[in-house]
């Protein structure tokens, strides 16, 4: 059912996602790379405590 | 009921007020939608992630379905947000398509009013933007995605925070090709922007208005899932490099120790004898005064007109559940815009519905009354509209910050001559009787704790 095409999704922006999925497999593939390497040199980033995953972590969901 | 005039888009149902409570009504048009996802479970999985606000159904014949939905304690806008929050929002938003798409069914929408912030994390509140998913459709809300989350991050990384308020005049996002404009050429060379806002804005452009085969639009689940992916990892490790002066304001202002301490004891005492529950800190900085006194508080709302001070609050009370952080100026607060100047509420009308028990303008009179040239008989009724009690803070004229500023005033100093503790009490108690007065040692600061005369 396609009714709820309340928003305009842009046939330009759907055509598009295509290359912009072999473009984000690419950049994906280096970075992953990247950390693998870093993480072999041991100069892997440090976590940051308020980053997405840290702020809905199962120790925070257990205090309510 | 009384249809929520933000409630206009989307033909699958509408939110209502009834009651002082917001209810979900639900059109036969999004019937069996919600029935396959209620059958799928996935507002469980949702909820049970506390990326979704809760409801409950309770009512449904074969015209409407009525849910109760969680009331929220405050609703904030994107521009009201941190760079942090921004971020968390945008993220939260990919975090749901991925997990949506895992069980079939994907967000029909990605506009950044879905999002507020709930106990202090962003939650989404659009129960009825998810819609199933068919095989091989690429994401079509992928471009309102980047128009209202990506194209705002990205120009705050490089020109600064002003621009996480680009909703507030771009109430449906910025245009992709406006935003490829403002960019350097050299964001050209990073891989994300370039496919998200440049390559996409030129598409933008070149098919507008064309017609296509369905056959053209075809994208694989997995090839949607890598570019959720790297869109989330691309924000996950955006940052802001933007230092202010009130970034590191406690360690850097004129209060010692000894009368650090007493302010805070104070306001301890003094929130603690008033029972209040529900608190505003209208200068609230990194929300260090709040979180002294958040064991004895339900809920606290920080605002602040500096985004680093408040993404520091919003950092630190993330695993609080109480604080609700925002980036207010009170010399200019958000307007209400949108369809009928009513889709998105005025932030001083909010702060009224809040009813918060106390407000607290700790050392921000005297930036009101001499860099914002308001009276103290306009800053007076002002407050007194927002609740029963405050707390402020005066600094004499023999404070530093106090001399700063007037000295900022050049040969127009003596224009503000009326402001000295006499007058301040002169005006404020038209409108106010003192309940507790107490001079803060160590400082040329006076602490007030003031109940409005009812009329």
């Amino acid at each position: 059912m396609n009714l709820m095409y309340y928003i305009d999704p842009s046939i330009g922006m759907m055509i598009a996602q295509a290359a912009l999925a072999a473009a984000a497999g690419f950049v994906l593939f280096y970075k992953n790379a990247l950390a693998t390497v870093k993480g072999w040199l041991g100069i892997s980033k440090k976590k940051d405590e308020s980053d997405f995953d840290s702020t809905y972590d199962d120790q925070d969901l257990n205090q309510d | 009921m009384k249809r929520h005039p933000a409630s206009y888009r989307d033909p699958s149902g509408y939110i209502y007020k009834e009651d002082d409570r917001i209810y979900r009504k639900i059109t036969p048009s999004y019937f069996n939608e919600y029935d396959a996802i209620v059958t799928a479970k996935v507002y469980e999985l949702l909820w049970s992630k506390k990326w979704l606000i809760p409801h409950e159904e309770i009512y449904r014949n074969e015209h409407e379905i009525i849910l109760k939905p969680e009331q929220l304690e405050f609703i904030t806008y994107p521009y009201e947000w941190s760079f942090t929050a921004y971020k968390h929002a945008a993220q939260l938003t990919l975090r749901i398509q991925m997990l949506l798409l895992e069980h079939g069914f994907c967000l029909k929408d990605a506009s950044a009013f879905n999002v507020t912030f709930q106990k202090g994390k962003a939650i989404f509140i659009d129960t009825l933007s998810i819609e199933t998913y068919k095989d091989g459709e690429p994401w079509k809300a992928l471009q309102q995605f980047n128009e209202h989350f990506l194209a705002p991050l990205i120009l705050s990384k490089y020109y600064g925070s002003q621009h996480l308020k680009t909703l507030q005049h771009h109430i449906n996002g910025l245009p992709l090709k406006d935003a490829a404009t403002l960019l350097p050429w050299h964001s050209k060379l990073n891989p994300t922007i370039y496919a998200h806002i440049h390559y996409l804005g030129k598409q933008q452009n070149t098919t507008t208005g064309k017609k296509t085969t369905d056959s053209k639009k075809q994208l694989s689940k997995v090839g949607q899932l890598k570019i959720l992916k790297s869109l989330d990892q691309y924000i996950g490790n955006l940052e802001l490099k933007e230092n202010t002066q009130w970034s590191h304001y406690y360690q850097q202002t004129n209060y010692d120790d000894t009368s650090f301490t007493a302010k805070k004891s104070l306001i301890k005492e003094w929130i603690h004898d008033l029972q209040a529950k529900k608190v505003v800190d209208l200068g609230g900085n990194d929300g260090t005064f709040c979180n002294e006194i958040i064991d004895q508080i339900d809920q606290a709302l920080i605002c602040d007109i500096d985004q680093s001070a408040i993404d520091a609050s919003y950092k630190k009370s993330l695993k609080g559940h109480k604080m609700t952080s925002l980036v207010i100026d009170l010399l200019q607060p958000v307007a209400a815009i949108g369809f009928n100047n009513k889709e998105r509420d005025a932030f001083i009308n909010r702060l009224k519905d809040y009813k918060a028990d106390v407000h607290m303008a700790l050392a921000i009179i005297h930036h009101l009354t001499i860099s914002g040239n308001v009276p103290f008989e306009m800053s007076a009724p002002f407050f007194t509209s927002l609740s029963e009690y405050l707390i402020i803070e005066f600094p004499d004229r023999n404070d530093s910050w106090v001399n700063f500023l007037l000295d900022s005033k050049r040969e127009a100093r003596s224009l503000f001559d009326g402001y000295n503790k006499a007058d301040f009490e002169r005006v404020y108690l038209d409108h106010f009787k003192i309940l507790k007065r107490q001079e803060i040692k160590g400082s040329h600061r006076t602490l007030y704790l003031l109940q409005r005369n009812e009329n």
